[in-house]
């Protein structure tokens, strides 16, 4: 675990500051040259995005407090997922996304989950799902001589062995 | 639809742990693999903080001086000085007390493998490192290289799965690999963070990234969105999993297709 004495250090230190960095990082411009996805830049538009791709989009318009005026719309998308179904509710408030809030409608645990979408800018949400899909190489955690043994990347690379 | 075996396959361990190299060229001197090798273990012998011997032990023993140590060492010390001021202090090769740039130099090392079978002719390869992924081109004309996220609670699954082609791809994770089902309420506030994977051209860089991410916890997800040139996607606790516009791109699997190609 090569990375791990620096990562047990710096997570105190890190959660010390993790208030404060949050605040920074949901203030930080993002780089004119990356492109703001597409959904958002219409008031209507995100529901229809977010349904055709079930992919909600994220997007932090101003890291000033929104303004309160306009008319309030909301938008919804719904997913199945092998677990559950999953709705993503989206509300503007005057032009300006204010609010995306997660809704779980069925499978274990169903509940709401709201996301300040002010902290996360331009972040894509989804639920975590465990997929078997067909894959030539895997990224994880790091792991040790010992637990690769047991590793899918280990399987991967005993059936590129019989090739 | 089968692919081609590789022509050139390897895993050997290196570092303490495994690594993979696999080729897809015909006509690659297969000694390229073994000077890969080599340079990883050269690597390891100088920059491990476990052997004694190794320059960085030997720096924190105060036997040796900055200023005296191989030039590698001190190029790799300065980009660590660089990322440690890009990662707000989030990356820092002195967390421990004593030096240890181990995050960084893994992905670094694999780059230096990648360069040197490059220069022997590979330009379709891909390279796993203890969780750390490297690939050049593509698995087969068309089709690029599918790098599976390890999901963290179900070891024989991924959370998604990645197009890559010419891409470093670096995780950052809490969760055992031995066990199956690890319960992320255990002594883990509820926002917490499972897996940070940061893709990119760089993979020093990339894990660098992805180990400063995990650190920043529930804050770590809007810092990766600040990021030029690399992408994040990160686990939460909760099963939820945050990612960059960027990174959705780079999905084989949730967006059920991959980047579009004309057909060979």
């Amino acid at each position: 675990m090569t990375r791990g004495p620096v990562m047990r250090r710096a997570v105190p230190v890190a959660l010390a500051a993790a208030v404060v960095a949050g605040l920074l990082a949901s203030v930080r411009a993002r780089p004119p040259s990356r492109p703001l996805p597409a959904a958002g830049a219409g008031g209507g538009t995100i529901a229809s995005t977010a349904t055709a791709t079930a992919v909600p989009e994220v997007r932090r318009v101003s890291s000033k407090r929104p303004r309160r005026k306009g008319p309030v719309r909301t938008g919804m998308s719904t997913e199945s997922t092998p677990f559950s179904i999953i709705s993503v509710r989206v509300t503007l408030t005057g032009g300006e996304l204010t609010r995306v809030e997660t809704v779980e409608l069925s499978g274990t645990g169903a509940r709401t989950e709201a996301i300040n979408a002010r902290a996360e800018p331009i972040l894509r949400e989804e639920a975590l799902r465990a997929g078997s899909a067909k894959i030539d190489v895997v990224t994880g955690a790091t792991y040790t001589s010992r637990s690769y043994m047991k590793s899918l990347q280990a399987a991967i690379d005993e059936a590129r062995r019989r090739d | 639809m089968t692919d081609p075996p590789p022509v050139l396959h390897r895993v050997e361990e290196v570092m303490g742990i495994p690594v993979g190299i696999d080729v897809r060229d015909d006509g690659v001197d297969p000694g390229a693999i073994g000077d890969a090798f080599a340079h990883l273990r050269w690597v390891d012998r100088t920059f491990s903080p476990y052997r004694p011997e190794s320059e960085v032990s030997r720096l924190n023993a105060g036997t040796l001086s900055a200023s005296r140590a191989h030039p590698v060492v001190q190029e790799v010390l300065a980009r660590c000085h660089v990322l440690h001021g890009r990662t707000d202090g989030r990356f820092d090769v002195r967390a421990t007390g004593a030096i240890d740039p181990s995050g960084f130099v893994k992905g670094w090392a694999v780059e230096g493998a990648a360069a040197i079978l490059a220069r022997a002719g590979a330009r379709n390869l891909c390279i796993h490192a203890g969780g750390d992924v490297r690939v050049l081109g593509e698995r087969k004309p068309g089709a690029p290289w599918r790098v599976g996220v390890q999901h963290p609670f179900v070891r024989d699954r991924v959370a998604a799965v990645l197009a890559a082609r010419d891409l470093a791809v670096a995780t950052s994770g809490a969760y055992e690999r031995g066990c199956h089902v690890v319960d992320p309420r255990s002594g883990r506030p509820p926002d917490g963070v499972l897996s940070v994977t940061v893709v990119g051209p760089d993979l020093g860089m990339a894990d660098a990234y992805a180990t400063a991410a995990f650190a920043m916890g529930a804050a770590g997800p809007a810092w990766t969105a600040t990021l030029d040139e690399y992408e994040a996607l990160t686990i939460l606790a909760g099963g939820r999993v945050l990612q960059t516009p960027g990174m959705a791109r780079l999905r084989a699997d949730a967006l059920g297709r991959e980047p579009a190609r004309p057909a060979s």
